[in-house]
């Protein structure tokens, strides 16, 4: 069958060829100009390659035109919506590409509320800078608060929302997060938290209770817990030192907010400006030296060859089971559980120190709303960001994707992943960590990689000074 | 007609076949070495197929060279709807037809000025100026060009056909202008005898043999505007015109990637430029210049 097929595909070529009467090439054409008759004699004149070209030519040509043709009623439609005047269409950019199916039945019931508003959903953040360039940015931006968005919010990208009624449903200390990163004008609310997550260590709750060790409280209780495992044959700890971000995010944003005050410590860092040297009291030598032994305590829990594992790697190994710890956020619950359907998991957040009143939880603003300042449709965007602020709303949202509301009296978390770290965030015993108050400029990440191999601190923290002090330079106005 | 071709198709297939053994010997080695080499092509090709065939319990386990079983071909249902494929694919043929019909006709035509006036001093300085370009990075200029679009109203899938042709022309004049020099000028001048003009000789003759040139400036183009990401993400400023490789980045959160999905989707993205990849191959080795210069 396949060599039959194979054998009529060139006469069912040439049949389109001379059926779309095709001019012959030139010599044939300027000797005689008679074109149906040329055609005969061309393609009689044998299957030479040069026949053959003719109709795969032909075949391309017309595949190409039909392209063209279908594409003309999209661009057609695309232009539909924003021309029926009454409706006003509003953009929305969303920072998760994992939640866009779930914004877009939230998008669903907001328009059966709102039926002069019709919103796109925009889950490609790449265009949000080309948005404000091309000054079209989207009307309602979701990011993640930490450095880089605390530039757009100085430099006054985003409307204020103080006067928003829903801005006074916000628990303060949350929304103290967002206006940690710099206000506008001083005073300014540019964003509304929506969504917050909450890190510690994740751990196999089944693996506890077969050893019998409680969640521990203090430092020493924690280490004790980890000699248990290991004396047990079980990693403590699943470390995945391949990818250097996921040993920023754990050991040291989690030692570093437990043994400092992490905000204090960056806003007296900040004062000092591009003055900083190794020797000041504001510099990271002066300050972190305590982290240090603790985090090469922490990685000295991990499995053999933990430099060779990755994100992935940890997420398959920790979901079957093959440590009982993992230094993860709520954002790798969804992959464990995906790898493992059985596997019942908690979070506590990491004592640092050996006072339990000093353990607190790593928090970031996963999802803050914002509108653009310069949007046309101010009204209609402020309608949906009060819709998206409405209890119902973000408690469900962050009830389904195991992060905390930042609501007033949002009801307390019931998911058994996250009911851990729910006492310290009521009690705003929490931190915004470490590694995000660096600029993307300072690749932070490969020195804590490479402090981790080679334990040397002091080249270390001299290293993260320098750097500091290179772009305070830099940015100083 | 037809009648006639059939025949002599199959005896010309037929007859290697038959003398293969006398004609020449097998080099077993290098056939070896061939094959191991195809795998570098076909491991990645059935790791794309197992994985876009797995359920996500099965994603995680085993080596990944498993073949899943049961098959899950629902991922390609999911991954069309969740990318709103028929769009996306739409504006993406969009923009790869027109870049490449434009790389054609552009390129082709200023490599056939400039090669053909070498000797005036404006055409040697135009291609040292189009050379130029290449020179500059393209991401140091995609913010101003970005502003620039967007006054012109290019921030659109026409915007991002546009810079293709526009960023592809120095090159693909490079590579034009070393083949015109190669087309004997007698040709040109023997329809010149028979009353063509400029146009007519550049329409009849000259692109024409420019055909395994235009057959690579094609496949370069194709490529580069169907997996191009970077420009159609900046430019495209309506997320319902937004090309294929964009939307598929759906798939990949900053922490959570769904593999099964994402593959699912790339193997359908990958389609159309198999079957180009396939039918432009035959094209650039079926000889088109053979016949022509005699």
């Amino acid at each position: 069958m396949q060599r039959s097929n194979r054998e009529t595909r060139p006469h069912a070529l040439s049949a389109v060829a001379s059926t779309a009467r095709l001019p012959p090439r030139f010599p044939q054409r300027y000797t005689r100009h008679n074109g149906p008759r040329a055609v005969k004699g061309w393609s009689t004149a044998g299957p030479t390659s040069a026949s053959r070209t003719l109709s795969r030519r032909s075949l391309l040509r017309m595949a190409s035109l039909a392209g063209a043709a279908a594409v003309v009623p999209v661009t057609g439609c695309a232009a539909g919506p924003t021309e029926q005047g009454a409706v006003t269409t509003l953009r929305f950019m969303q920072n998760k590409p994992e939640v866009v199916g779930y914004f877009n039945q939230v998008i669903r019931d907001f328009e059966a509320l709102n039926p002069d508003i019709h919103v796109i959903q925009d889950f490609n953040e790449g265009n949000f800078v080309p948005g404000l360039v091309r000054n079209d940015p989207p009307d309602v931006v979701t990011r993640g608060f930490a450095q880089a968005t605390g530039d757009f919010v100085r430099k006054g990208i985003f409307a204020d929302l103080s006067e928003l009624p829903e801005a006074s449903t916000v628990d303060p200390q949350i929304q103290d997060l967002v206006n940690s990163w710099g206000q506008y004008n001083g005073h300014e609310i540019s964003a509304l938290p929506f969504s917050l997550a909450a890190a510690g260590v994740i751990y196999n709750r089944d693996i506890f209770d077969a050893h019998g060790v409680a969640v521990p409280t203090t430092w020493d209780a924690f280490t004790a817990a980890c000699e248990t495992f290991r004396a047990a044959g079980i990693t403590p700890i699943y470390g995945t030192f391949k990818d250097p971000w996921t040993l920023a995010q754990g050991m040291f944003d989690y030692v570093s907010g437990g043994v400092l005050d992490t905000a204090e410590f960056f806003g007296s860092l900040n004062a000092k400006g591009a003055d900083v040297s190794a020797a000041a009291a504001e510099s990271f030598t002066s300050n972190f030296r305590p982290v240090l032994p603790r985090m090469l305590q922490l990685a000295s829990f991990s499995q053999n060859g933990a430099s060779s594992k990755n994100y992935s790697d940890g997420n398959a190994a920790f979901a079957k089971g093959q440590a009982a710890m993992y230094l993860q956020g709520p954002w790798a619950l969804s992959p464990l559980v995906a790898a493992n359907k059985e596997v019942r998991l908690g979070t506590f957040p990491l004592p640092a120190t050996n006072n339990p009143a000093d353990t607190k939880a790593r928090v970031n603003v996963d999802m803050a709303l914002s509108i653009t300042r310069n949007t046309p449709n101010m009204a209609a965007a402020r309608r949906f960001v009060a819709y998206l602020m409405e209890p119902a709303v973000v408690n469900a949202y962050n009830e389904k994707h195991a992060a905390f509301s930042p609501l007033k009296g949002a009801p307390p978390v019931t998911n058994p992943q996250i009911t851990g770290l729910a006492e310290s965030v009521s009690n705003a015993r929490f931190y915004q960590g470490a590694a995000t108050y660096f600029p993307p400029s300072v690749p932070l990440h490969n020195y804590i990689q490479s402090f981790v191999y080679s334990r040397n601190g002091d080249q270390f923290l001299a290293a993260l000074d320098d750097e500091w002090r290179r772009v305070a330079e830099r940015t100083a106005v | 007609m037809t009648a006639s071709l059939l025949p002599q198709r199959t005896t010309r297939t037929r007859a290697p076949r038959t003398s293969a053994p006398e004609g020449y010997k097998i080099n077993w080695w290098l056939t070896a070495l061939m094959l191991v080499a195809s795998l570098t092509v076909l491991l990645p090709l059935y790791f794309t197929l197992a994985m876009a065939l797995k359920s996500p319990d099965q994603v995680g386990t085993g080596t990944g060279l498993a073949w899943p079983n049961p098959m899950n071909w629902d991922n390609f249902a999911e991954a069309y709807v969740a990318t709103g494929f028929a769009r996306a694919f739409m504006s993406t043929a969009f923009v790869t037809v027109f870049s490449v019909l434009g790389a054609l006709a552009s390129s082709s035509l200023v490599a056939y000025a400039i090669a053909r006036n070498w000797n005036h001093r404006f055409f040697r300085g135009s291609f040292v100026y189009l050379l130029s370009a290449m020179f500059i990075p393209f991401p140091v200029i995609i913010l101003p060009l970005i502003k620039q679009t967007a006054i012109l109203g290019l921030d659109n899938p026409a915007g991002v056909v546009f810079l293709h042709v526009l960023g592809g022309i120095s090159f693909n004049t490079l590579l034009y202008i070393a083949f015109v020099r190669s087309i004997p000028v007698e040709l040109e001048e023997s329809a010149r005898m028979d009353g063509a003009t400029t146009w007519q000789v550049f329409r009849r003759i000259i692109f024409p043999l420019l055909a395994p040139m235009n057959a690579t400036v094609g496949i370069f183009a194709f490529l580069g505007s169907w997996n191009d990401f970077l420009l159609p993400q900046m430019m495209i400023a309506d997320p319902a015109l937004q090309t294929l490789p964009v939307v598929q980045m759906l798939f990949q959160g900053e922490f959570n990637t769904n593999y099964s999905l994402a593959f699912a989707s790339y193997l359908m993205a990958m389609a159309p430029t198999l079957v180009v990849y396939i039918l432009a191959q035959r094209w650039v080795l079926s000889g088109v210049m053979r016949g022509a210069v005699k």
